[in-house]
């Protein structure tokens, strides 16, 4: 039960999370892939730095341990993720997203997105036993993290991370990488 | 503390400042529930409950008996959650409000239709979810969860999304890219 508290406290911060950076608007998604608003990627790649210094902070400390590393099958995160992303740009939300801006009084997210989603996962629970096993059977590594796999240091792996963020940040705030929208009237 | 409200108040914030917060939450999903945040499963878990409850026979396969069960699961309430987070969000900037279609950009370009936009929506979530579901998980499963415990996964899923998302879009936009 108080499990369950947990989740419905933090899910409400991670939904107010997304609606307040505005990823709850069609327009943040898709004009990420357009280069012309970097929300997105500024929001993702933040509470990438956050997330992974926090939590391996804590780990070296002893307080916890990882839950169950989502697996590393090349193949299979490569082409769920093409495929995800055709879906990103004609939807313009994700799954979280979408339940987000359902909240919002959003029926264009609330309707067809809840139907959407909950037909796509009836089709891939029922092609999943001849689709998965072939797929997952490629470059398959399991729940490897990035240090494990390549004997880096995890320190390293996450401060290279981050510089590399805060330069992509750099340059995108400079307005180098930013292009011009042609529709802004 | 009433500059704080104020902040709280503004319609968006800094993606950093809101990033950080969602870094938190999952931080927190760790510390205290041992979970990691995500989205597109708990639809597998209410597919799966549809499914078997209107096509039994169908839906009596290996995913939905044992890989992703019909049952309310932690990833299933903390998106309750997301939902209520969303309306709290829209609430405090005071724009609440019932929408058919609900983006100025999506009119410019597709037009008010608002059919046409459901039409391209449904299409769209029933292609994130197969997409998801053959990579492992959406871009808080996979991409934040996986990315943060430095899963080799979650960057190849973040590549493969932003190419093939620019890619649809130019495709879409076309010379309106």
């Amino acid at each position: 039960m108080t499990n369950y508290i947990i989740a419905l406290v933090l899910g409400i911060f991670f939904g107010l999370a997304l609606q307040k950076a505005g990823l709850t608007k069609y327009h943040k998604i898709v004009n990420v892939f357009r280069f012309t608003d970097f929300a997105v990627l500024k929001f993702m790649m933040t509470a990438l730095i956050v997330s992974m210094t926090g939590l391996y902070t804590l780990k070296w400390m002893g307080v916890i341990t990882f839950p169950s590393v989502p697996a590393t099958y090349v193949a299979g995160n490569l082409i769920g993720g093409l495929i995800f992303g055709v879906g990103m740009a004609f939807s313009g939300y994700c799954p979280g997203t979408c339940v987000a801006g359902a909240g919002e009084g959003k029926l264009d997210y609330l309707i067809p997105g809840f139907l959407g989603f909950t037909t796509g996962a009836a089709i891939y629970g029922l092609i999943y036993p001849s689709v998965f096993p072939k797929i997952s059977a490629v470059a398959n590594v399991g729940s490897a993290i990035i240090p494990d796999l390549w004997n880096l240091n995890a320190a390293l792996v996450i401060i290279f991370f981050t510089l590399l963020s805060l330069l992509l940040f750099y340059l995108i705030d400079r307005n180098r990488m930013q292009r011009r929208d042609k529709m802004a009237q | 503390m009433d500059w704080l409200k104020e902040q709280f108040r503004k319609e968006e914030w800094s993606p950093y400042v809101a990033g950080s917060l969602l870094g938190i939450v999952g931080i927190l999903a760790v510390l205290l529930s041992d979970s990691l945040l995500g989205a597109s499963g708990a639809f597998e878990n209410l597919a799966g409950a549809i499914g078997q409850v209107v096509a039994p026979q169908l839906f009596d396969n290996l995913y939905f008996n044992y890989v992703m069960r019909p049952e309310i699961t932690w990833s299933g309430v903390l998106l309750i959650g997301v939902f209520f987070g969303g309306a709290l969000g829209a609430w405090s900037s005071r724009t609440w409000k019932i929408r058919m279609n609900s983006d100025e950009q999506w009119k410019q370009v597709f037009g008010a239709s608002w059919p046409k936009r459901w039409l391209f929506a449904f299409l769209g979530a029933i292609v994130l979810e197969i997409g998801a579901g053959i990579a492992g998980g959406c871009t808080s499963g996979l991409a934040i969860s996986g990315g943060m415990l430095l899963a080799p996964a979650a960057f190849i899923f973040i590549g493969a999304m932003f190419a093939s998302g620019i890619a649809t879009a130019w495709l879409v936009y076309g010379r309106r890219f």
